[in-house]
């Protein structure tokens, strides 16, 4: 245990030295600290964010040393050097984790692209059917209770519960009164019989 | 970027930085800065204060010196707040002459409650101040600010928010050596209420003021 705290102090100060030199304009003595912080970075990286991809991390890691090169002049070399870093790293983590959050809010995950065009034309297959005459009427040429069911669950736009509440008919026979008469709209508008 | 061609790019800019005072050294430093801006507008203003009177009147006093322990310690936490590793335990340290500045505030409207009644707590609005007030922190506030970025924004909103307490609060310090003192409501509701809201829309825009620039790009 004393070995082991004597070493933790030595490379503080060792790493202390080096920011001293590094705050002198030394680039050398900078380049080694670098370098001889990484694997404790992605160490720490690793540790705070398991989850993280292998090239997120090291995005982080890289995001840790130019905030360290931002803040090289706050540090203190008569305070010890891994908490300064340190808190650096917590800092940086978590902003890590709130962009990550935020970025992930406002991306979709597509596995495949759709092989489509913004243009209307080549998407006329998903689009509204395009004759409003034609679907009216196809709708009045309806057996009654199908059209009450469709005026009022497709046009107006009515849950179950309130058709069933404004038309008096169970929310089943809604139910199956809208089936039928889309099927019948289908048929009618493809230009066979209902 | 691969992180050896990033390291190596870092060293290469590397120059020498003069390394930043600690948090006591700079809250001293901007107390020098802002000071005599304040003495030049005390000495330009016309003042309604008798300086002798004043100076006897233990109230005042109090108040004053709540006020400029205010500006002090939210200077020295906002200092030590863009420091790594710095003790967070000192964010909390204005809270203590901000408690005596209110509780010194409530007990001015208990008596002005005692002595005139419910008419001793009415607000009216009080613009003459604003002004003065603005102009007293400007040096303040353009010093704090171009300190702090030279730190890492670490907590940007409550650096900068305790910025604006510290400046609120030396402004508030120096209004009152030539602006005759209000009721405590109007000094509560316009004084500490223009520091609380002031405190707050700096907090909003404290990560555009407090950014890493690497960030940012």
């Amino acid at each position: 245990m004393v070995v082991y705290m004597s070493e933790s102090r030595e490379r503080d100060q060792r790493f202390a030295l080096l920011m001293r030199a590094t705050q002198a304009g030394d680039r050398e003595a900078y380049a080694r600290l670098l370098h001889d912080l990484i694997p404790l970075l992605r160490r720490a990286v690793r540790r705070q964010r398991a989850l993280l991809k292998p090239q997120d991390a090291e995005d982080l890691v890289q995001d840790i040393l130019l905030s360290l090169h931002q803040a090289r002049r706050s540090y203190d070399p008569t305070r010890p050097f891994l908490p300064w870093l340190m808190a650096l790293v917590r800092n940086r983590v978590a902003d890590g984790a709130r962009r990550y959050i935020s970025r992930s809010a406002h991306e979709v995950v597509v596995d495949q692209l759709p092989e489509t065009f913004s243009d209307a034309d080549p998407n006329m297959i998903d689009g509204p059917y395009g004759d409003p005459e034609a679907l009216r009427l196809a709708v009045k040429a309806l057996p009654d209770g199908q059209r009450r069911a469709i005026e009022l669950l497709k046009l107006r736009e009515m849950s179950l519960k309130e058709a069933a509440a404004h038309s008096g008919a169970s929310v089943a026979a809604l139910k199956v009164s809208v089936h039928r008469g889309m099927l019948a709209l289908r048929r009618m508008l493809a230009g066979q019989d209902p | 970027m691969d992180t050896n061609a990033l390291i190596a790019e870092l060293a290469n800019s590397a120059t020498p930085v003069r390394r930043l005072p600690t948090p006591w050294v700079r809250m001293l430093m901007w107390l020098v800065i802002s000071v005599p801006f304040l003495a030049v507008i005390w000495l330009v203003m016309p003042s309604d204060i008798n300086p002798a009177t004043a100076m006897t009147n233990r109230r005042f006093l109090l108040e004053e010196a709540v006020l400029l322990v205010t500006a002090l310690t939210a200077a020295l936490a906002a200092f030590g707040s863009v420091v790594p590793g710095y003790d967070r335990r000192i964010l909390l340290i204005p809270l203590l002459p901000l408690a005596v500045w209110l509780a010194s505030l409530g007990e001015g409207c208990w008596r002005n409650w005692v002595a005139l009644g419910a008419g001793g707590l009415t607000l009216r609005p009080d613009w003459d101040c604003l002004p003065p007030a603005i102009l007293i922190g400007i040096v303040p506030s353009i010093a704090m600010v171009v300190m702090l970025r030279r730190g890492a924004p670490l907590l940007p909103r409550v650096s900068i928010a305790l910025a604006a307490l510290a400046v609120a609060a030396l402004a508030n310090f120096g209004l009152r050596l030539f602006h005759v003192g209000d009721a405590s409501v109007m000094v509560l509701f316009w004084h500490l209420g223009g520091a609380a809201v002031l405190a707050g829309l700096a907090a909003l825009a404290g990560r555009r003021v407090l950014y890493w620039r690497h960030a940012a790009t």
